[in-house]
């Protein structure tokens, strides 16, 4: 029976797979008049609110992968669903191919979730309680929690917090300990809603770190939601985004960018009393001889835009980048929220 | 099968001994205040329960029963509300919280049944038990005092008794939390308003009542059966002339009738979700 289930598990290449899944949810509305008062008690208003709308995707064993979206967008209910704590209206989803709604029990056995906001370790006791007792209820052996133990001890170094209770933990602490728990029962597939929600410059550089060497070493898939798009664009290479309940894009962040007219930061030192020029660029900021641009470069083309610097009088240095990822993303929500693509 | 069984209870069983010793450690934790808990709690139930026997004591019984028999009730009631804190210590019981605050998804989050994680997770045998053992105290003081054939049939019916009375507890508040499926602010505290009900009458002798009353309170509400109905069973007087089988029908149909609700309820859960989340109270 065991050998089945773990044949059953993994003859496909997919972590996790969903298969035109929909899910809606019921909103109930009301105005403040006293018409709408007594209309609610006859007739009560409700509203259909489609959280995700027919969405399919794959992800690889071994990938990180971040799913990002505006404010209401699904993500949450995504991550719910995939663990087995919702039911869809429609569609399939499989983890590990273990159906997360018919096979919570053994998937749980191979699935690690993590919600930024909540904590999975017991507030009145040491850290290395909640451990033991995570032990015990996963059934996790002795052999494997010595040594899970050791490695989330060292690479998240928290041999220091062990002997802590967990309401004496900072936000950071908390999550480090939350994260560690998590790991005890060496998921093959973690779930992470806001992992680095609240967390310091320090904190989240070695959360950061840490995924991704889990993801290197032991070959965990991660999904992970974030609002921070450069924590996401540091851990993953791979971008689905979500609004209005439909995936409206899975690829590389690099895509991502060029789907947005491939923006990009040009940033121009100039002598004293010099100011550049740069046609079809927008200015962001000046100070002290340095500016700032926006420029487009579907729009106009890096050889261009060098040729315009190079015969400008009084240029000292010019350096183009990137433009950061969270611009990108919000010129594709105003654009997604004006009806465009 | 015998393996598979054998293997179910080991796991049961551990379960068990886990949540026994975070209770333990939790005690350890800091003594002095754990202990002043515990007498509290052993303080306020001997309060309630003297209150009816000082009563007792000064009129010669209450309502057909004698002071002994009240005492042998006041026993039943401790022993019940004891097993309640015994094994109820997570809000596992008060399971209209869990719901009504969105924690149900950490339960989802284990490899393990929702009934195994419920029936262990609340298990708290060094700071639950003083009621229980009080309970078992006076319940041999009345034993004594009353003269009772003590009997394996007796002692097992006594048991029998007793987890019935458990049945109706659980299955009235697992029941009525249903509630919080569909409202969870307005239901989250629906259990304490139903259990706290069901204690301030249970310790009440209630053959002294009008024969409605009594009815009422072993058919709309089963108040009758907290301590009052099972303790004249086991004193071989049943009463208004109904079967001593009578809590078992009852225990059986109230947890069929919970156990359908609670699913359907539950299955709105999964299918709506809850866009509440409240962290406190949730794993101490």
């Amino acid at each position: 029976m065991l050998e089945k289930a773990q044949t059953d598990m993994y003859h496909t290449d997919f972590a996790v797979s969903l298969n035109n899944v929909t899910k809606t949810f019921t909103q109930w509305q009301r105005d403040n008049t006293g018409r709408g008062l007594i209309r609610n008690l006859i007739k009560p208003e409700k509203q259909t609110i489609t959280a995700l709308d027919d969405v399919s995707f794959n992800v690889r064993k071994g990938e990180i992968v971040a799913y990002a979206g505006p404010n209401g967008a699904g993500k949450s209910t995504t991550m719910k669903l995939i663990g087995g704590m919702l039911l869809p209206n429609s569609g399939d989803i499989s983890v590990l191919s273990l159906s997360p709604q018919r096979q919570r029990r053994k998937l749980m056995q191979h699935l690690g979730i993590l919600f930024g906001n909540r904590t999975e370790l017991w507030w009145d006791h040491p850290i290395i309680q909640s451990f033991e007792w995570k032990k015990v209820v996963w059934g996790i052996s002795d052999e494997l929690y010595k040594e899970n133990l050791a490695m989330v001890t060292e690479l998240l170094d928290i041999g220091n917090l062990l002997k802590t209770f967990a309401r004496e933990l900072s936000l950071g602490q908390r999550m480090k300990a939350d994260l560690a728990m998590m790991l005890l029962h060496s998921p093959q597939v973690i779930i992470l809603d806001e992992p680095t929600l609240g967390l310091d410059v320090v904190a989240k550089r070695q959360m950061i770190d840490f995924l991704k060497r889990i993801n290197r070493e032991n070959g965990v898939t991660i999904i992970v939601t974030s609002h921070d798009m450069d924590d996401l664009e540091e851990m993953a290479e791979r971008i689905f985004m979500i609004s209005a309940g439909k995936l409206a894009f899975d690829g590389s962040f690099n895509d991502l960018r060029s789907i947005t007219g491939n923006l990009t930061r040009v940033v121009v030192t100039m002598e004293k009393d010099f100011v550049p020029k740069v046609e079809g660029g927008s200015l962001l900021s000046s100070s002290n001889g340095v500016f700032e641009y926006d420029v487009d470069l579907h729009k106009i083309p890096v050889r261009e835009l060098l040729s315009q610097l190079s015969t400008a009088t009084g240029v000292q240095d010019v350096e183009i980048r990137k433009a950061p990822i969270e611009q990108v993303i919000a010129q594709l929500y105003k654009d997604w929220n004006s009806g465009k693509n | 099968m015998g393996v598979k069984l054998a293997s179910k209870l080991k796991r049961m069983l551990g379960l068990f001994a886990i949540s026994a010793k975070m209770d333990l450690v939790w005690l350890l934790r800091d003594t002095k205040f754990a202990i002043a808990a515990i007498a509290a709690d052993a303080i306020s139930n001997l309060s309630v329960v003297s209150s009816v026997y000082l009563i007792a004591l000064r009129f010669g019984g209450i309502g057909g029963l004698s002071v002994d028999e009240v005492l042998f009730m006041m026993a039943y009631s401790t022993i019940t509300t004891g097993l309640f804190i015994l094994f109820g210590s997570a809000n596992n019981i008060h399971i209209s919280r869990i719901i009504g605050r969105g924690q149900l998804e950490h339960l989802f989050m284990q490899p393990l049944s929702l009934k195994a994680q419920l029936l262990t997770c609340g298990f708290a045998p060094f700071t639950g038990s003083g009621n229980f053992i009080i309970g078992c105290i006076l319940m041999v003081i009345s034993i004594n005092r009353l003269n009772i054939e003590f009997s394996f049939w007796w002692i097992a019916s006594l048991i029998i008794y007793v987890l019935t009375t458990m049945v109706i507890i659980v299955a009235r508040a697992y029941l009525v939390s249903s509630a919080a499926f569909y409202a969870p602010v307005a239901a989250e505290e629906i259990t304490s308003t139903a259990i706290d009900g069901t204690w301030q009458l249970s310790t009440f002798p209630l053959s002294g009542m009008p024969s409605f009353i009594q009815l009422s309170l072993i058919t709309i509400l089963p108040e009758g059966f907290m301590a009052w109905f099972p303790s004249l069973c086991l004193l071989g007087k049943p009463p208004l002339n109904l079967s001593e089988y009578y809590p078992l029908a009852y225990a059986l149909i109230l947890s069929l009738l919970a156990s359908y609700i609670f699913r359907k309820g539950l299955n709105y859960y999964v299918r709506k979700g809850s866009n509440r989340y409240v962290p406190y109270g949730f794993r101490r």
